[in-house]
């Protein structure tokens, strides 16, 4: 039979290589079932590595502007433009991506979706798998991070970092591998996921996990121009809606956050020194946090947020959904 | 018309206005504008919309302030006498020899290309120096000019370097591992530069004059006070490789030292200190607009499925990866006859790139990044000293009034002979290139 | 007239010059810092300090904070200030040998388009930029470490870039004029 005309073609933009995870796992899947489930007649053409040019903080813009259709980026590239989002990048907030994934959407829906996103068509939100710390030294006791130079991955990660006596120092993920075998940062917090691709067991061989909530993530969101979905037939449009919202933010961040196993189970296999903190020492370090706490919920105020009441609903939402 | 089409035609339009003598930053700019605004569709707004910030975040880049500060830190080592000093040092160990005041001009741009991220300002700065030398002592002009051109080519060979810079950006290559693969096909070009005049000179014995040589307590003291080159090319170039600091710390770290060089040696009062700033002003603006010019130009090219096409031919035509890498450098040869090699570096790799990484070499993805990054820098340097569009021979012809540029043309011929013998050198050996690289 | 746009075009490059110097110290000190907070923390340091070296390590000795984020704000803005120089000394990148054959007739007229068509894009880009301060402006998006607001380091760029608008002009306005009368109106840098 022949194929259906192709109606429709979709430009999606990201800045990681096509290789990496998510644009693999995440992505790719969602643009496939997209054209799968259009018969053909949408097609999603994939920008890796930031190739219609700008920076990565420019990503919502293109999507708002509509220099690409799609975008996929990290809300954090974007300091103090979607101040909601953070209530899950506190310290300590998250167990389970998938659990905290869904609480991020059905709170994008209730709060955020009308105004802070006012301007863009979201299709999904979901954060990664457990933020942990990976370090030259073993570290156990927050006084263990006292003068390390760490990459963080957000704003507040940051704030933890310097509470503990660290210094934040901020570069790109990418490189981050010549940081640490060079010595220009003793270490780094991400998730395990990412670890594979930069070599990270290979570069320090010192990890600490928590028990119970992670100590950081990031929140990502998979973003669409606002004409250019509510110019879609209804037909088309309905293949996209089938394909996002709460769903596929529970799939994107369960996805990413399952390849933090294999990752892990790598550096276990290098024989790393895998440090899992028990909640007692989980605790001391939930202690040191506790002022990143007060400190955010004044500066919502000031925005006019109510970050006390985003807090409880997030923690509300995390634990019901967390098995 | 599809956006693969309108890719194509944008070439043609591009290629049109530069040999119209568009400025040519502004030709890819034109045509990014013209590429985005027709791929919409006729909707201007995306193309206004990138225009809000992407000239800002284009110029606020870490990376690339590397250029600024390495051009600023050549400014410093030529009015700290650091040239000079270079040249004195190099003509008291060679002069004497047949053809030597050209082989010490020769060998004092090798050394002031290891403070120098530019090949431009190599070449005026060497000339400045040496060509009233090497009048003084009766080499012909097309000779002399030709050399300095040739000779400031260094100056992005043998790291620090501007072009090395702006193409492990534009690959996502290691800056430290890019300066070090380039040193020994530096040293090499500065060898064969050096065999080339004593070929030059034999064939053409009237080119050249000579001079009694100088003693050996003389040649030591010449050589001795060009340490602080040493030490700075040491400092910043030692210091990114092994990780002390970044590549664009490094350059700080540069600019620092020959400033501080430049402040003790007594030369920078507020006239010449101020001409260094603007001499590192205009040369930055003009980098910067064709690397403007080029974001945007290379993300309308992405969009519109050039690059990616052309891989994907290539490799379905079966042509064998040596075929493909020696039609390439062709290309840059002839092509680089007409353009200078920042605005070909800038339009071409991000298409030729994946192209080549694609291929299979026989080697990790990395090193043949790396080994293409430094052919890719030698055969586009070849374009500034080949006929009848070479920045340097004009920028030395421009310096020297009384030589014709006929005269230039044919000496220089020569070198590019040698420059062309090293590429296929470099292409039939990779070890050469990969020799310094760890793993 | 070209006396004074002389001489605002090279006030500009100096003060941009002056921040590209600016950050060159900034980096150094950032790097001695560094290392300097590095050393402190070692045995050797402990060892040989004692409690000197925890008083100077509080003291703040270190990376200077957020150097990376003023380093790019403040490059952003010694390029858009070095481009009035640039556009005055006709220092841009071109291809001469097609155009060298022309009668000079010719080739003024081309010079002066490709002048009014650079203007035009410049004034494009200046215009644009203001947009971008605006969007800054409105939209509370602050930087990474130090979190000022983004449309501080927009402002100060935009504003050299009105410079270079003004320069580009009164350069459009004698290519134009050259072309026209047929005489060179534009001093030689
Ligand atoms: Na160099
Ligand atoms: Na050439």
């Amino acid at each position: 039979a022949p194929l259906a005309a192709q109606e429709v073609t979709l430009t999606m933009h990201q800045f990681l290589p096509p290789q990496a995870n998510v644009p693999k796992l995440v992505l790719d899947v969602w643009a496939d079932n997209v054209e799968k489930d259009s018969g053909g007649r949408i097609k999603v053409d994939r920008y890796p590595s930031m190739q219609l040019g700008g920076s990565p903080p420019e990503l919502m813009d293109q999507a708002i502007d509509g220099v690409a259709d799609i975008v996929w980026t990290v809300v954090g590239y974007t300091p103090g433009r979607y101040p909601s989002t953070e209530v899950f990048e506190l310290p300590f907030m998250m167990t389970n991506a998938r659990a905290a994934s869904r609480a991020y959407w059905e709170m994008f829906e209730t709060h955020m979706k009308d105004t802070e996103f006012k301007d863009v068509h979201i299709l999904g939100t979901w954060v990664h798998g457990p933020g942990l710390i990976h370090a030259n030294k073993e570290v156990r006791a927050p006084s263990d991070m006292e003068g390390l130079k760490i990459r963080g991955g957000s704003r507040l990660a940051n704030a933890l970092l310097s509470k503990v006596g660290a210094t934040p120092v901020g570069m790109p993920v990418p490189a981050v591998p010549e940081g640490l075998s060079k010595g220009v940062i003793d270490g780094t917090t991400i998730p395990w996921e990412v670890t594979a691709a930069l070599k990270i067991p290979e570069l320090v061989t010192n990890h600490t996990e928590f028990t119970g909530n992670a100590l950081y993530v990031l929140t990502f969101v998979l973003a669409m121009n606002k004409d250019r979905y509510e110019g879609l037939p209804d037909d088309l449009k309905k293949v996209i809606d089938d394909n996002s919202g709460l769903e596929f933010s529970v799939f994107a961040g369960g996805t990413q956050a399952d390849s933090d196993g294999p990752a892990r189970e790598a550096a276990v296999a290098r024989g790393n020194n895998i440090v899992t903190l028990d909640e007692a020492e989980t605790a001391e370090w939930k202690a040191v946090a506790q002022p990143i706490y007060d400190e955010w919920v004044a500066e919502m105020n000031e925005k006019g947020i109510d970050g006390q009441a985003l807090i409880d609903e997030a923690r509300m939402l995390i634990d019901k959904y967390t098995e | 018309m599809s956006r693969l089409e309108l890719g194509f035609w944008s070439f043609a339009v591009l290629l049109g206005m530069i040999f119209l003598r568009a400025p040519i930053g502004l030709a890819m700019l034109l045509c990014g504008f013209g590429g985005w605004y027709y791929a919409m569709n006729g909707n201007p707004v995306p193309l206004l919309a990138k225009l809000k910030s992407e000239t800002y975040t284009t110029f606020s880049s870490y990376s690339l302030s590397i250029i600024p500060m390495f051009l600023l830190m050549g400014q410093f080592a030529t009015l700290s006498g650091l040239s000079s000093a270079l040249f004195k040092a190099a003509e008291s160990f060679l002069g004497h020899r047949r053809g030597g005041v050209a082989m010490a001009a020769v060998g004092a741009c090798a050394g002031f290309g290891a403070i120098c991220g530019s090949s431009l300002a190599t070449a005026a700065t060497m000339s400045r120096v040496a060509l009233p030398e090497l009048r003084r002592y009766g080499y012909s002009g097309g000779f002399s000019t030709a050399t300095l051109a040739a000779g400031g080519t260094l100056g992005i060979l043998i790291p620090p370097s501007v072009i090395l810079v702006i193409y492990a950006i534009i690959t996502e290559q290691n800056i430290a591992k890019l300066f070090l693969a380039a040193f020994i096909p530096g040293i090499l070009a500065a060898l064969g530069y050096m065999l080339t005049i004593s070929v030059y000179v034999r064939l053409f014995p009237k080119s050249a004059g000579t001079r009694p040589p100088v003693p050996m307590a003389d040649r030591w003291k010449a050589l001795g006070a060009t340490w602080p080159v040493l030490v700075i090319f040491a400092v910043v170039v030692g210091g990114i490789y092994l990780g002390w600091f970044t590549p664009t710390e490094g350059s700080a770290i540069g600019a620092m030292g020959t400033g501080l060089v430049a402040l003790l040696s007594g030369s920078l009062n507020w006239p010449v200190f101020r001409d260094s700033l603007l001499g590192t002003a205009r040369t930055t603006a003009m980098i910067f607009f064709i690397v403007l010019g080029a974001a945007f130009y290379n993300g309308f090219l992405a969009l519109s499925g050039v690059p990616q096409f052309m891989a994907d031919w290539v490799l379905t035509q079966g042509f064998s990866p040596w075929l493909v890498l020696s039609i390439i450098l062709v290309f840059y040869l002839i092509f680089g006859c007409l353009m200078d090699s920042l605005s070909m570096i800038l339009l071409t790799v991000p298409i030729f790139f994946p192209v080549i990484s694609a291929m299979d070499f026989g080697m990790s993805p990395e090193h043949v990044a790396i080994w293409f990054g430094i052919l890719v820098l030698i055969v586009v340097e070849v374009g500034l000293i080949t006929p009848p569009v070479g920045m340097n021979l004009f920028i030395i012809n421009a310096m020297d009034r009384e030589t014709p540029m006929t005269e230039t043309y044919k000496a220089v011929m020569f070198f590019v002979g040698s420059d062309i013998l090293r590429v296929v050198i470099l292409v039939m050996f990779p070890a050469i290139t990969l020799f310094l690289l760890p793993g | 007239m070209h006396q004074a746009i002389r001489l605002l075009a090279r006030a500009t490059a100096v003060i941009g010059g002056l921040v590209l110097t600016g950050l060159v110290l900034l980096t150094t000190v950032s790097i001695i810092g560094r290392s300097a907070n590095k050393w402190l923390h070692s045995d050797f340091a402990e060892r040989t300090l004692g409690d000197l070296a925890r008083t100077l390590i509080d003291s703040g000795i270190g990376e200077v904070n957020g150097n990376y984020e003023l380093l790019e704000a403040g490059i952003a803005f010694a390029i858009f200030s070095f481009f009035p120089i640039c556009q005055l000394s006709r220092a841009h990148a071109t291809v001469d040998i097609f155009t060298s054959q022309l009668p000079g007739a010719a080739n003024r007229a081309l010079a002066a388009f490709w002048e009014v068509a650079l203007t035009a894009a410049l004034i494009l880009i200046s215009v644009q930029l203001f947009g971008g301060v605006q969007r800054y402006y409105g939209n509370g998006e602050t930087t990474f470490f130090l979190q000022f607001p983004v449309w501080w380091a927009y402002s100060a760029s935009f504003a050299a870039s009105v410079v270079t608008c003004i320069v580009a002009l009164w350069c459009a306005y004698l290519r134009v004029a050259e072309s026209l009368t047929g005489r060179a109106l534009m001093p030689q840098e």
